[in-house]
């Protein structure tokens, strides 16, 4: 039942055949490989030429500058390697405590999932932006604080994903099965049962990344996110917003930047969604005739 | 400074008092303002009514709500209100105020020598005198005569200017309201607390037993708060208020170019790089000094203020006897200089860098100048980190001395020169950044012989020249732009804006064309 390398490259092809989802791909591709390659580009997001303060976007500054000056396109550029950076550690950071949580409440059932379901009820019951903040405060404010402040609040959700998949697959014949060839708990919760839990995980940790992006730019846009100088979409927004008068350029490009990034996260995260049922059912039907 | 005679005083204190009704009354002749409600548009809720309080937050309530004792015109030159007279001694150890007969509280009560002696008191008070207590210090007692009559009495010789300063930070508080101040409003003022709706603004009326003739020129007046510079510009350009008091200086120059008048006045506030002499790297003088030479000052006045302000080198608005423009120069933005006074430091490039700068993230400008000084670092080969705290995080950091170098504005700067030792990192005695024993003795002295310089105006220029040589030498604070608080944007139908030596809200004298 797990899916191999062959299922993902026709998952990936399948997804490709929607254009919006393809269009969604080549965007965020397009931003990581900025992200990933920025130190390459001829860009620099740092240094100052106050004489040049909020300039209009000209050929010399695609996106115009800042009020000290600076390349805009540059800090939008190195803003996504904050933004991804976030969106890609909160994932691993949520992944990492909420599913192997998920996993023993759902599998042993019992105290211990009373136990770690209310702990995971008291998180949830925190409104993030609040948690974060809370966290930002204890640990200081840095890329790292922000990071696992993003990260920890979306532990919640996919511990209850996974505890619920885990109650749905524990009594399949294929776990039954395993178990009676004596495989050990821990090898039917994370060999057995996890991979034929992926589909809704993965969906998950894309829907995940769209909201630390979110949460990340929220929290700079509330000024408590990266320190300046380094770039972040959040603190340009918070910045560009005085200035929607004189450089709309300022708040309107990192915004569009924002968006598109969320919207494109969002989009692959639907279409996966709908693909991976689709899958699903057709595994069910083979499974039935 | 020239000693005036008992003569001259009284004589020169009643004309002042006989030309303020007529310069009102041409005032309003010449303008033919009209009333009406006035709504204004402020960016801070206010803390409280205690005229003592004396902050930016309470800055458009105050005069409003109150009176002082005299006042001072835009060019610093001192002007009855509620007292009619005043006299100095010739040995400058008391000065004798005459009280204007006529004058009513806002419940009713006359304006007597009573209130008078307990505001006094409430200001000699460590705990109640607030912002008023360090004016105090020069005085030794006081007492009335009569109920029309206050003599003040000081520890030594204070030097006029310093005595003028006392007087017009005396915002008489009715006696029996002295408790309850900071709640209830307790003063003569133009106008009377009509609500108050916390968070969203408050509402005044035009006070019927006001003392001026004419004035005030509004019946209500409707302060809203806003919590976006934003919001109240977009506010005033489609006419929901009148005139947005203390706004940013960028919303005030593009509104300005869209046909709103500007009013800046002589109060300013002065941006200092406050350093912690006591901490690491910044123990050592010439590496203090080089910051003078390291801050590109034109650069933080165009980006942080919109250009609306000045370069300055020294603690002083324009408006201050010790106010010396070659400072200026001599101490401009210069990488080669500072580089050599960072090498003369003989400090390692370690132990250069170990230190943060703290930044105050709740406010954009200090957010920008931060950075801008941190490129000037690093293009001295000191990479530092900003420190940013938002909110009362900064503010426990600020006021506890808590940082190595932080950006911060020190008001007082158009007042007697020593008044600047009222704002913390100036502070002579109990320096919350700097602790006691004071670690620059050289300044401590030049303040007490601009106190003592009560003789001839070489004198007193002579102990001004000092302590400016002494700041600039000693580099535990780095002034870098004076700039405009206060800063009034109203709509073209609005005249009558009178300017306020410390840029408070004066609405008594604002109407409509």
């Amino acid at each position: 039942m797990r899916a191999g390398s062959g299922s993902i490259l026709q998952l990936l092809r399948r997804l490709c055949g929607r254009r919006s989802a393809a269009a969604s791909l080549a965007f965020l591709l397009l931003v990581a490989l900025a992200a990933v390659f920025a130190d390459w580009l001829p860009l620099d997001p740092l240094t100052q030429s106050l004489a040049d303060s909020l300039m209009p976007p000209s050929a010399a500054a695609w996106f115009g500058t800042d009020e000290l000056g600076r390349d805009i396109l540059a800090r939008v550029v190195y803003g996504a390697r904050t933004s991804l950076a976030t969106a890609f550690g909160a994932v691993v950071i949520a992944a990492a405590i909420g599913v192997p949580v998920g996993l023993v409440a759902g599998f042993f059932g019992d105290w211990r999932d009373s136990v770690l379901m209310r702990c995971i009820d008291v998180l949830l019951a925190l409104p993030n932006i609040l948690f974060a903040m809370a966290l930002i405060a204890v640990l200081g404010r840095s890329q790292a604080a922000a990071l696992v402040a993003v990260g920890i609040a979306g532990v919640p959700t996919f511990a209850r994903i996974a505890r619920a998949q885990v109650m749905a697959l524990r009594q399949l014949d294929f776990v039954a099965a395993t178990r009676s060839f004596g495989g050990s708990s821990g090898y039917i919760m994370f060999r057995t049962i996890l991979p034929n839990a992926m589909s809704p995980l993965v969906v998950q940790a894309i829907v995940l990344a769209s909201i630390a992006i979110l949460l990340e730019a929220a929290l700079a846009f509330l000024g408590v996110g990266v320190p300046p100088p380094t770039p972040s979409w959040g603190e340009m927004l918070r910045t560009g917003k005085s200035y929607l008068h004189e450089a709309p350029s300022y708040a309107v490009l990192p915004g569009l930047v924002l968006t598109l990034t969320i919207l494109s996260l969002d989009t692959i995260g639907r279409a996966l969604t709908a693909l991976l049922d689709n899958h699903d059912a057709d595994l069910a039907e083979r499974r039935g005739s | 400074m020239t000693t005036i005679s008992r003569r001259q005083f009284w004589m020169a204190g009643i004309a002042l008092a006989a030309m303020v009704p007529m310069a009102a009354s041409n005032t309003a002749a010449a303008q033919q303002l009209k009333g009406g409600t006035l709504r204004v548009a402020v960016l801070q809720e206010l803390a409280n009514y205690d005229p003592q309080q004396l902050s930016t937050v309470n800055f458009h309530v105050i005069k409003n709500l109150y009176d002082s004792l005299i006042e001072y015109t835009a060019d610093g030159k001192p002007e009855p209100s509620l007292a009619t007279e005043w006299m100095i001694a010739p040995d400058k150890t008391s000065v004798t105020v005459k009280l204007r007969e006529g004058v009513t509280f806002h419940s009713g009560a006359p304006f007597k020598a009573d209130s008078v002696l307990a505001t006094l008191q409430k200001g000699a008070d460590p705990k109640r005198g607030k912002n008023v207590f360090p004016t105090m210090s020069v005085v030794k007692d006081w007492s009335a005569p009569d109920e029309r009559t206050v003599v003040i009495n000081f520890k030594g010789p204070v030097p006029d200017r310093q005595i003028l300063d006392l007087l017009q930070f005396m915002i008489p508080i009715e006696a029996k309201g002295i408790d309850t101040v900071e709640t209830v409003p307790a003063g003569t003022g133009p106008f009377l607390l009509v609500s108050r709706a916390v968070g969203q603004g408050l509402r005044m009326k035009a006070n019927p037993n006001y003392w001026r003739p004419q004035q005030p020129f509004a019946q209500e007046l409707v302060f809203t708060v806003f919590s976006e510079d934003a919001s109240a510009s977009a506010a005033l350009e489609s006419g929901a208020v009148d005139l947005i008091y203390n706004g940013s200086s960028r919303s005030a120059v593009r509104l300005k170019s869209a046909g709103y008048q500007v009013f800046t006045g002589p109060g300013k506030l002065v941006q200092v790089f406050r350093i912690n002499s006591t901490r690491g790297p910044f123990r050592n003088k010439s590496f203090r000094q080089a910051f003078n030479h390291l801050i590109d000052r034109a650069g933080i006045l165009r980006v942080g203020y919109a250009g609306l302000g000045e370069v300055v080198a020294q603690p002083w608005a324009p408006a201050s006897p010790a106010f010396d423009g070659s400072y200026n120069k001599s101490h401009a933005y210069d990488l080669e200089k500072a580089k050599a006074l960072l090498k003369a430091s003989g400090l390692s490039p370690a132990e250069m860098k170990d230190w943060k700068l703290l930044v105050n993230g709740s406010e954009e400008s200090s957010v920008q100048i931060s950075q801008i000084v941190q490129q000037a670092l690093a293009k001295a080969g000191i990479p530092i980190e900003l420190d940013v705290r938002q909110g009362a995080e900064f503010v426990t950091a600020l006021l506890g001395g808590d940082f190595a170098a932080v950006f911060g504005a020190v008001g007082n700067v158009q007042k007697f020169p020593s008044r600047v030792a009222t704002n913390s990192i100036y502070r002579t005695v109990q320096n919350p950044i700097l602790k006691d024993p004071h670690p620059h003795p050289a300044y401590v002295a030049a303040i007490a012989r601009v106190d003592a310089a009560t003789g001839s105006e070489a004198e007193v220029k002579a102990a001004y020249d000092n302590l400016n040589k002494v700041l600039v030498d000693e580099a535990f604070a780095v002034p870098t732009n004076s700039y405009e608080v206060g800063l009034i944007v109203a709509s073209p139908k609005i005249g009558g804006v009178t300017p306020e030596i410390d840029n408070l809200l004066v609405a008594r004298t604002i109407g409509f064309k």
